[in-house]
């Protein structure tokens, strides 16, 4: 059935999927829906169950080409990069405190698209045009003005898309970047314990992108060495591209004045009462959806739970580049 | 005969001048590179074939006869792909 573009308006692209060996696009109604919970994909559920009836759609990519000249949008103002399980929600959730803002935080969409970057894209100069078009058209969709008002627009990745940053950076090349980061021992702790969709992802060609070897190793690896290769890489390569357009920042720095420092370095001012509102946000868990399971520092805890192979693959393959990281944002 | 795009065509600016042409008919992709925009553009705002090389060679280094044959060759390409048609 062909689609109205304009009739898109208020709609999200939610999902990047492919529905009979078609790539494209997942689609809802959500011309209402604030986007408030740490997670797009939390308010995607919620979205699904709170008794509305809503419209789904699957679109191919073209639709986003179209939607360009179409809706009128926010452009970023700031992306949030991380090593994982490292404060970087937390942050998020203090730009979400920030009126008139738009954060996306891990929207299935984009990450996705970035993730064709590895899996569909990697020597094909066509195929990387084509998606990095496609990615500033989802962004520019999930960005669009549904109320009128939005100002600001902050994107946190999923941390595997760190790895394409200089694919992201040369489609917006004037946006400020944060990469947060924390100790080898207490990230791999928290992934092992808890172990995120993008390890356990069947597809490893990702991974094996990001750590420089053969899907079959990636594989084949512990949990902890799948780990500590990959927050191995992201901090290698926070070395090598942090630039005068980026800021670095330890989950140990984490504090109310140094997130207000991190949305000046995105030229937002927070006002006093957006103060008062991150410092509440700081003092929940800030991937709990209800915002009120309190948050514990949990460093010693992690270090304490460090088995001795967590620290032989951390020591192996991530913490010399800590170490150059930690140096690098001490100048 | 001058030419226009078709309105089955969408086009979007990519990478400070190159851009990415959507043939919603067919789902087919195209990426042109500084010149070919150069034509495209060219051809939305109804130029001639002349007043597209002017262009080309205000903008570039080039000499008008190469401009011509370069432009003849991408206007030959949108119609092969049939991505223009009659004004």
């Amino acid at each position: 059935m062909p689609i109205n573009i304009s009739d898109l308006k208020g709609w999200l692209p939610v999902d990047a999927v492919v529905v009979e060996g078609r790539p494209g696009l997942q689609w809802m109604e959500l011309p209402d829906v604030e986007l408030s919970e740490p997670f797009l994909q939390q308010t995607v559920e919620r979205a699904k169950t709170d008794g509305t009836k809503r419209g789904e759609l699957f679109t191919e990519f073209d639709v986003l080409l179209q939607l360009e000249n179409v809706l009128e949008s926010v452009l970023p103002t700031g992306f949030i990069f991380h090593s994982s399980r490292c404060g970087s929600t937390l942050v998020a959730n203090a730009c979400r405190a920030m009126a008139n803002s738009i954060v996306l935080s891990e929207a299935n969409a984009i990450d996705k698209l970035v993730a064709r970057f590895f899996t569909d894209a990697a020597e094909d100069g066509v195929k990387v045009s084509l998606y990095s078009v496609f990615l500033r058209g989802v962004v520019h969709a999930l960005a669009q003005r549904r109320r009128g008002n939005e100002q600001h627009l902050f994107i946190k990745f999923a941390c595997t898309s760190f790895a394409q940053l200089e694919r992201i950076s040369r489609i917006w090349p004037n946006v400020p970047w944060l990469f947060l980061y924390r100790d080898p021992v207490e990230t791999i702790v928290s992934n092992v314990n808890d172990p995120p969709t993008w390890l356990l992802d069947d597809d490893w060609r990702v991974l094996a992108s990001i750590t420089g070897v053969a899907p079959s190793e990636v594989a084949a690896m512990s949990l902890e060495e799948r780990c500590a290769r990959s927050i191995g890489s992201f901090y290698s390569q926070a070395v090598a591209l942090a630039n005068d357009q980026s800021m670095l920042l330890n989950y140990k720095q984490l504090s109310v004045p140094v997130i207000s420092s991190v949305l000046k370095f995105f030229k937002v001012s927070p006002s006093a009462q957006e103060l008062e509102t991150i410092a509440r946000a700081s003092g929940v868990y800030a991937k709990e959806v209800s915002g009120t399971r309190p948050f514990v520092a949990d460093t010693d805890a992690k270090q304490k739970l460090a088995s001795n192979l967590v620290r032989e693959m951390a020591a192996r393959w991530a913490n010399e580049p800590y170490q150059q990281l930690e140096q690098k944002r001490q100048r | 005969m001058n030419l226009k795009p078709g309105k089955h065509v969408v086009i979007t600016d990519f990478d400070g001048g190159e851009g990415i042409l959507v043939d919603l008919n067919t789902k087919k992709y195209y990426q042109l590179n500084e010149t070919a925009m150069v034509v495209w553009k060219g051809l939305e705002r109804g130029k001639t074939m002349n007043e597209i090389v002017a262009d080309i060679t205000a903008a570039y280094e080039v000499a008008p006869d190469k401009a011509t044959l370069s432009v003849q060759r991408i206007v030959d390409n949108f119609q092969s792909y049939k991505l223009v048609g009659a004004a």
